[in-house]
């Protein structure tokens, strides 16, 4: 037994470890803790290296970014439940309607403003499978455009801002979430103009696939149907800004963006709820104009390079003057809000569900990162890196060739794992590969985020495809929600391939200027507080951690 | 076993109740973080306690609530093969793999975490942070939580072996969680 076949007899027990289906969690730490013993016992190692694992437990549970996956998680139970989603749908349906393939354009944009909303496609894909696809089919669309156009739309959640897949990608490759977040815009507003131009396409070509819905099918004209669509969409704007723009502006790190979303999300079902009270209504009016009053001059401030100077300056000193008494108000009519969730019945039952629900997944989510740490400690002290290191950088190609075999292994492991599990095992292999071939992590992250939008429409196995067959009513078959998802799995490794090509489609959108970048935020806080991510990630104790390792390893 | 069922019911209403803690927890935590971010914005005021009590109820949430989430079987699997088994063989699956995985796993963990809390606890030792919290308190949680986990382990796999035998329907009825 040699030391250089250690670390492929471990990729070989991992993987056959977790395919005799027992929870991913147990069986990776079950591999690492085998292989620890062993390694220890043919004396490749010392029994400390072992011991550095509640260390490691500790810095998991004690890294503030993962503190965003229950926040997030919890915003989208909430917002799954409150039909918020539904109205979106119908108004937005009334309006895009009468164009052929009208509603198929309504389903791609909601299906992005719940993304900018909420991180997780259950939410989105459930409330368009049961709303859309029942009008979809009542208007004689075609049955696999319909259930592709949805699955694909709900699973573009993962790509769009704030998704929890760039924040686990984010943690795992050392960058900021903030700089992830920024880089992931472009490519949304690709992917959401390659899902527009396919059913524009497609509506000259089949026709038939996408009748326009005749004009009598609407309920609501005019003023009536603006001002549903501008209710659906102002609190959700109002929503997005308070998440997205606070954590882009590099006001808030990405754990408050999320625990303020948890909240606005709490206002949201409040303001959707038909118990809600005048009182309730004037409170969402105040916290609506306060809000606005410091969002623009905020704006204005934020991108002092192309705004007028006289309008900085301008905006500047109103946020100097009104800045703290705007907030109280704004708190208080959110207090408000808050108080008038706890009295609706129904409310306080949403909210206590989506409580245990978020438990749960943030637990088993921590605990798959629990088990690969366990696995990663062994596997690194038997050289396992410096294995994958020396398999992937011998590939032919140089960076394409790397990034293209990365794709395309990612693509099939996506057809038997979740996007987490790929974030947390394969990952921390791949990104010190990746830092040595010069590749930017920003790009690298975005691009594989891309990619692991094709785990959720993998037919058989994809979860959205799973979510949408749970909702779809019984005339749809599972073989129709198989087909209809190819093409747009098709669309998304589009996606994958201009991004390989233009990575100036990330890297443009990521913030280097100097003013009040996601960054220098950071390195401020870090000062305050020497538990936060450095540059490259790590905490003191993953330091330490490190550290001990390499004193271990040295000492073999 | 009957004694040994009964045991695996007091295991479960133990751990019931920690779930029902840990799922405040969640509640509780982001009022405080978004109570963090807008004292900060509003008023320029921040605490590294409160920053901290973040975290600590995040990692109490996880550990605690972990135990739980085994019992309603919502611990991710790959599910390719294990899905078209049939039911006494994943029962198999089920018992062999938290006799050999998952409990010598938790225990060795828990084992392992103590001298961690022992050290922090006899030290007194304190966050790096000005103003910061006693660290003890959130490092034991982790031999807590692997112990409960070792403790739901045994009752799933007393359950299972019930199963086998008749004494319980069998029902491992696996659904993938939802994300």
């Amino acid at each position: 037994m040699t030391r250089e076949l250690m670390a492929p007899l471990m990729f070989g027990g991992l993987v056959v470890f977790m395919l005799i289906g027992y929870p991913v969690a147990f069986s990776l730490a079950a591999v690492g803790l085998f292989f620890g013993f062993w390694g220890i016992e043919l004396g490749f190692f010392q029994i400390e290296l072992l011991q550095a694992l509640p260390e490691r437990v500790f810095g998991i549970i004690s890294n503030d970014l993962l503190l965003a996956i229950p926040f997030f998680t919890f915003m989208g139970a909430i917002l799954e439940r409150c039909g918020l989603a539904e109205d979106m749908l119908d108004s937005m349906g009334q309006l895009f309607g009468p164009v052929r393939g009208g509603l198929a354009y309504a389903v791609i944009i909601v299906g992005a403003i719940l993304g900018a909303i909420t991180g997780t496609v259950a939410a989105s894909v459930i409330a368009m499978g049961m709303i859309s696809l029942p009008i979809m089919m009542r208007y004689g669309y075609d049955m696999r455009l319909s259930t592709g156009v949805i699955a694909a739309s709900g699973t573009i959640t993962q790509l769009i801002p704030p998704s929890l897949v760039l924040v686990v990608l984010a943690d795992q490759l050392g960058r900021s979430v903030g700089d992830m977040y920024a880089g992931a815009i472009g490519p949304s507003i690709v992917q959401i103009l390659l899902f527009c131009a396919y059913i524009a396409v497609l509506s000259i070509m089949k026709p038939l696939a996408m009748p326009a819905v005749p004009l009598e099918a609407r309920t609501l004209k005019g003023w009536p149907l603006i001002r549903k669509c501008l209710w659906g969409m102002i609190p959700s704007i109002v929503l997005i800004f308070l998440v997205l723009g606070t954590i882009l502006m590099g006001l808030a790190t990405p754990t408050e963006g999320g625990a303020m979303g948890a909240v606005g999300a709490i206002v949201l079902a409040v303001l959707h709820h038909k118990e809600f009270s005048r009182r309730g209504k004037i409170a969402a009016w105040v916290a609506l104009a306060a809000i606005t009053l410091l969002a623009i001059p905020a704006i204005c401030v934020w991108q002092d390079a192309w705004m007028p100077a006289p309008l900085v300056a301008a905006g500047g000193a109103f946020l100097r003057v009104a800045q703290t008494p705007l907030f109280i108000v704004f708190y208080a009519a959110l207090t408000v809000l808050l108080l008038e969730a706890t009295f609706i019945v129904e409310l306080r039952g949403l909210i206590r569900e989506a409580c245990g629900s978020t438990m749960r997944i943030s637990a088993m989510v921590i605990f798959i990162l629990v088990g690969s740490t366990v696995f990663g400690l062994v596997f690194r002290g038997v050289d396992g890196d410096l294995w994958i290191e020396h398999l992937l950088t011998s590939l032919p190609g140089g960076v394409t060739g790397f990034l293209i075999f990365v794709n395309v292994f990612v693509f099939f492991l996506a057809f038997f794992l979740d996007y987490f599990e790929i974030a947390f095992i394969i990952i921390p292999l791949l990104a010190p590969v990746a830092t040595k071939l010069g590749i930017d992590l920003i790009w690298f992250g975005v691009l594989l985020g891309a990619n692991m939008q094709t785990s959720f429409m993998h037919p058989p196995f994809g979860f959205a495809l799973f979510y949408l067959r749970g909702v779809a009513p019984k005339e749809v078959k599972s073989s129709d929600i198989y087909w209809g998802a190819i093409p747009w799995v098709v669309l998304q490794l589009i996606l994958v391939g201009i991004l390989i090509f233009f990575p100036g489609l990330v890297t443009s959108f990521v913030n280097t200027g100097p003013t009040g970048t996601p960054s220098t935020i950071e390195l401020q806080m870090d000062e305050q507080r020497n538990t936060a991510p450095d540059a490259e990630g790590k905490t003191e104790d993953d330091r330490a951690a490190a550290d001990l390792e390499k004193a271990i390893r040295e000492g073999k | 076993m009957r004694n040994l069922l009964a045991l695996s019911r007091v295991i479960d209403a133990f751990n019931e109740k920690f779930a029902v803690i840990a799922n405040w927890l969640v509640l509780l935590s982001c009022l405080i973080s978004a109570g963090n971010a807008f004292s900060r914005y509003a008023f320029s005021l921040s605490s590294n306690a409160w920053l901290e009590i973040q975290w600590y109820m995040f990692g109490a949430m996880i550990l605690l609530g972990a135990s739980y989430t085994l019992k309603k079987n919502e611990h991710v699997r790959v599910d390719i093969v294990y899905g078209h088994l049939s039911t006494r063989t994943q029962i198999w699956i089920d018992i062999l793999g938290g006799i050999l995985f998952l409990l010598p796993a938790t225990i060795i963990i828990a084992w392992l975490a103590w001298p961690m809390f022992h050290n922090s606890y006899v030290q007194h030792e304190m966050s790096g942070n000005a103003g910061g919290l006693l660290r003890w308190p959130i490092k034991i949680m982790i031999p807590i939580g692997f112990w409960l986990l070792s403790l739901q382990g045994v009752s799933e796999i007393i359950k299972r072996i019930a199963m086998l035998t008749g004494h319980l329907p069998a029902d491992v009825h696996y659904e993938r969680p939802l994300q």
